[in-house]
């Protein structure tokens, strides 16, 4: 034990006494894990909120195709979906989106009925109130009591009390929304009676969704039925997609940070052969080096990995990641702006090790391992 | 300790075209307590010669007895273990590890030891002060003269307390003054009842009075061996 601690000790010195060198691979290192990290962090925490905005969302929608175009969808689909078994229940949904020109923010703005958002020491909302996200909040400035101002179609601008502000589980969910009645969102944007912007169907056996989503398509042609999962798989595919853009932007970086490392690693320079020639010819055994080695490399790799990793949680969880964006939030800017909530699972950061402490601690031991084999005469003759 | 080479050769590069016979079939005894010198012109031989007897190098064929065994085709962990208890090296450029203090230097051999921290202050300030370098202890190697990286390369040989001391053109760098230092300080590890193989071709070393035997080497061979 006290051997190996001796060694460690030499091992720590040895990263300073070449402390320039060291400094400048530590800075390289951490660099490319920061923005390895940021990358999965981002990709991750967004596809975590698409899930848990997914969870919220029915088993099946159905929307109306019309020249290939959607369409408003006629209420009286319900009874012909409800007749199909295993629906429990399908209902009219009234939403849309609205631009808002002050603020340069899209929201979504969503019809409720009654009691489907109970606020607190209330029972339903006013016709002329409004519950918004806290991106809306953020971006707005507005707060409880206040009024947002929306402008309809015909150009006559509608304020709106500001009812409460969510804050619910997950952010993109709730961030951009604007919540009215169901009443007043159907006036807001003239949606004719007996019409609604889709269907929402709940059905009993989630394992029948594929089956009632077909029948569906049978009874009514000019449906669209899009079940939850078709979502989930978009989002994904979508975010895999951007991440894996984004990372191909960066194999350039990697390799150069490999050619780097191996560089340092495999080019063992005069010096350091030297080093380890003396160390040899003074009784230090070939594993007495390699575990000299074997601490510098953790040790530098570990201090890169744990200044990469936390810079790049920094970057996306606390910094909203300001470098990486624009790039894989992709052509559907969110704004209002996303807060991501903070989501690491072991997995990533398993990943982010084996990306790159192995590859470093292999490139490191490897050539050392091979100038300890040799005999210390040669070592110190080459 | 005795060392005996039996028709020890050297070879580098083996069936290259840059193949060299270092060392051709050298036969050679070296006894307790002897001062002996390897003398020969650059490329003689005398430093691989006195590394395969340090154990630093493995002969290409022959025999390397350490007090009677046969050395030369032990696995390297027996090499290492007989070059940590029984061997220490001064080398020709010293071969200090910079950026460490004096003291770290020197306690380097100990390290894998595995002796108590308290053993290895007490054996490096004990070969410190036998060389008179305990006033440079905290300084850098770097920062030392010539002469003062010699007693610290001098004190890393003796800090293991060897039983043979080798030395490779250990004055080549040093002026008259400090090669007549060393001269001192080899007799002072004569006197401590030590074996010391110097490899040199400096007059001043060879011609010494502690020395007990001139072996003079060319090409790879013994010449003649002398008084």
């Amino acid at each position: 034990m006290r051997r190996h601690l001796f060694i460690l000790e030499f091992a720590l010195s040895g990263l300073c006494r070449r402390r320039y060198k060291n400094l400048a691979l530590l800075v390289a290192y951490s660099l490319l894990i920061f923005i390895i990290s940021s990358i999965l962090f981002l990709t991750h925490a967004l596809k975590r909120e698409a899930e848990l905005l997914l969870q919220s969302s029915p088993e099946i929608t159905v929307q109306r195709l019309m020249a290939g175009r959607h369409a408003l969808v006629p209420v009286d689909w319900v009874d012909t979906i409800v007749s199909i078994p295993g629906v429990i229940d399908a209902s009219p949904r009234y939403w849309g989106y609205y631009y808002d020109p002050f603020t340069g923010a899209n929201f979504t703005v969503l019809g409720v009925r009654s009691s489907e958002f109970p606020l607190k020491g209330r029972e339903d909302l006013d016709p002329e109130d409004c519950l918004i996200g806290s991106g809306v909040s953020e971006t707005g400035l507005l707060r409880t009591g206040d009024s947002l101002v929306m402008v309809d179609p015909e150009g006559i601008a509608r304020p709106f009390r500001v009812a409460g502000v969510f804050s619910t589980s997950s952010s993109i969910l709730t961030n951009d929304l604007v919540v009215l009645k169901e009443e007043t969102i159907k006036r807001f944007f003239q949606i004719p009676e007996g019409y609604a912007v889709d269907l929402v169907v709940r059905v009993a056996n989630p394992s029948e969704i594929d089956t009632i989503a077909k029948k569906i398509k049978e009874k009514i042609p000019s449906s669209r039925p899009i079940t939850r999962t078709e979502i989930l798989r978009t989002y994904e595919s979508l975010f895999d997609w951007r991440s894996g853009m984004v990372l191909s932007m960066f194999i350039g970086a990697l390799l150069a940070f490999f050619i780097f490392a191996w560089d340092k690693a495999t080019g063992l320079s005069a010096e350091e052969r030297r080093e380890i020639g003396v160390l040899k010819a003074i009784g230090w055994d070939s594993s007495d080096i390699m575990e000299m080695k074997f601490w510098e490399g953790l040790v530098l790799s570990s201090l890169a990995y744990l200044t990469g990793t936390i810079t790049g949680f920094v970057h996306v969880f606390m910094l909203g990641a300001p470098l990486l964006e624009s790039a894989l939030k992709g052509w559907s800017v969110l704004f209002p702006s996303l807060k991501l909530r903070p989501v690491i699972e072991v997995y990533q950061l398993m990943v982010l090790l084996f990306l790159t402490v192995v590859p470093y601690m292999a490139a490191t031991i490897a050539p050392s391992w091979k100038a300890a084999m040799t005999d210390p005469e040669e070592v110190i003759r080459s | 300790m005795a060392i005996v080479l039996e028709d020890v050769t050297k070879i580098y590069n083996p069936g290259q075209p840059n193949e060299v016979h270092a060392v051709k079939g050298v036969s050679l005894r070296i006894g307790k307590n002897e001062v002996v010198i390897l003398k020969g012109p650059s490329g003689s031989g005398k430093t691989s010669l006195l590394s395969i007897i340090g154990c630093m190098s493995r002969p290409t064929s022959g025999r390397v007895l350490v007090n009677g065994r046969d050395v030369a085709k032990l696995p390297e962990r027996f090499l290492t273990e007989i070059r940590r208890q029984r061997c220490g090296f001064i080398f020709q450029q010293f071969n200090l590890l910079r950026g460490i203090t004096v003291k770290e230097n020197i306690m380097l051999p100990l390290y894998p030891a595995g002796v108590s921290l308290g053993e290895i202050k007490r054996r490096t300030e004990e070969v410190m002060d036998l060389l008179q370098i305990s006033h440079r202890a905290n300084f850098r190697v770097e920062q030392l003269s010539g002469g003062e990286q010699q007693r610290v390369a001098i004190a890393r040989a003796l800090v293991n307390d060897p039983e043979i001391v080798l030395a490779d053109e250990p004055t080549a760098h040093l002026d008259t003054h400090l090669s007549e230092e060393f001269l001192r300080m080899i007799s002072e590890i004569k006197g401590a009842g030590k074996t010391v193989v110097i490899a040199t071709h400096d007059p001043l070393v060879y011609e010494s009075s502690l020395v007990d035997r001139v072996i003079h080497m060319r090409d790879g061979i013994i010449l003649e061996e002398g008084q």
